[in-house]
């Protein structure tokens, strides 16, 4: 538990010093919401019926650039082996990385949430509930995003390849994320969000279970 | 790798036999069998739509078997087997889609729309098109075999959502005539034979593809060591 924390918290540390890469995956993100916004305004009702579709395109999207981050500077640095060497067993490799894009996944949703809420005139009241569905879709997406960056990292062309590969495996989680979203800002009763967070969560036990397992024996030889 | 291997066997050329000399006989039942109360004669489109779609996630299914399989035992073998079974189960998926589509046009009005069964569907189609980027962007067969098993594996979650989606989200999409997960039926038992034949044809045909395929594989694995 211990070496997942730190192994999430180096890669942060990492990240926060190179600077350079996290800041070109935020302002895609917050160029791509201003893109759509303009694309769709000015009309009020009809920025607001999109909120939670752009909000979602743009996470999935900026989310692909960021998985590649995952395993990007280990194979940049040459670590990777170094890390697979490190003793017992390789799954916490996993949950370090899946842990570390939670926490630029969650962080890039909490931009979104408040970037949106300018630009798409999304309201917020139902912030909590809101969150909530920000955390199962963001789990669901990095555990597949997660597990395909260090499947791919030793490969040429993985640049081109993760999304594609990503993409349509996570269109469910997007999916339902959306939809939850959509029914959150339209104000439905928290009982009919429910069967979208409960699928949202099937997913995410799923997702994250059978990549764990995986994990160790795609990352060996 | 011994000569021997390289040659179909007889469970192959039955299956493939057999499904071939019984494919005009299913057409024929599906032309017979009685007209729908509301859609009259269109409804044959089923006697093809349903087989296919059928057998797309049941080759899917073999995939994420064989996949299992490899991970514990890392034999070539299974996994030429998982991805001559993806490789049918698209082309099943495939005209099951095309069918669909046919038979939406005139009873819904459209070719296309984004309910949740056609979306799944086109989701799964779409992880499996993923499952042949992958193949055919690593060159080395151990690694090939990896990385394809973790996707076969992981995309067959899709299979389930998309067979249930009718039922958990009730919509535009006829819920299943035959419910596996209850076992129920409802439909005109005249119907339901000749469903159940082709079903049959197509299973047959896909077990003599399957084993053909896997074979050409073998085939081209042996050409690559050479």
């Amino acid at each position: 538990m211990r070496r997942v924390l730190v192994l999430a918290l180096r890669d942060l540390r990492l990240e926060v010093r190179g600077r350079a890469g996290l800041l070109s995956v935020f302002s895609f993100f917050l160029v791509m919401l201003f893109i759509l916004a303009l694309g769709l305004g000015p009309e009020e009702v009809l920025l607001r019926e999109a909120a939670a579709g752009a909000l979602w395109v743009g996470m999935a999207f900026a989310g692909s650039l960021l998985a590649s981050r995952a395993f990007g500077l280990e194979v940049e640095d040459g670590t990777l082996d170094d890390l697979l060497l490190a003793p017992g067993s390789r799954e916490w490799i996993y949950f370090g990385k899946l842990l570390f894009q939670m926490l630029l996944l969650l962080l890039l949703g909490l931009l979104g949430l408040l970037v949106a809420a300018g630009l798409f005139y999304m309201p917020l009241e139902r912030f909590f509930p809101l969150l909530f569905t920000l955390f199962l879709g963001s789990l669901g997406y990095a555990s597949v995003a997660t597990f395909y960056a260090g499947l791919l990292a030793r490969l040429r062309g993985r640049d081109v390849l993760l999304p594609l590969l990503l993409f349509s495996l996570v269109v469910p989680v997007v999916l339902a994320s959306v939809r939850a979203t959509e029914g959150l800002l339209v104000g439905l009763p928290l009982d009919e969000v429910l069967p979208w967070w409960q699928l949202l969560g099937v997913f995410d036990v799923v997702y994250v279970t059978v990549s764990a397992l995986l994990f160790p024996w795609v990352m060996e030889g | 790798m011994e000569r021997t291997l390289a040659r179909p066997d007889a469970w192959t050329w039955a299956f493939l036999g057999l499904g071939l000399l019984l494919l005009p006989v299913g057409f024929y039942l599906a032309l017979a069998a009685p007209p729908d109360v509301n859609q009259g004669y269109l409804v044959r489109i089923m006697y093809l739509h349903v087989p296919a779609a059928w057998l797309g996630y049941l080759a899917f299914f073999v995939t994420f078997l064989y996949s299992l399989l490899y991970v514990f035992r890392p034999d070539p073998r299974y996994d030429r087997v998982a991805a001559s079974s993806a490789e049918i189960g698209l082309v099943f998926l495939g005209l099951a889609l095309v069918t669909g589509m046919l038979w939406a046009r005139p009873t819904w009005g459209v070719y296309w729309t984004w309910e949740p069964r056609l979306t799944t569907t086109a989701i799964l189609f779409a992880v499996y098109v993923g499952y042949f980027l992958l193949r055919s962007a690593i060159e080395d067969p151990d690694l090939r075999a990896k990385a394809s098993t973790a996707v076969g594996i992981l995309g067959f979650v899709n299979v389930p959502i998309s067979y249930m989606s009718v039922k958990w989200w009730r919509s535009l999409h006829q819920t299943q005539s035959i419910d596996l997960t209850t076992g129920r039926v409802q439909m005109d038992p005249e119907m339901l034979q000749a469903l159940l034949f082709n079903l049959l044809v197509f299973t047959l045909l896909y077990l003599g593809f399957v084993r053909f395929r896997a074979l050409l594989a073998a085939w081209e694995a042996q050409k690559e060591e050479a």
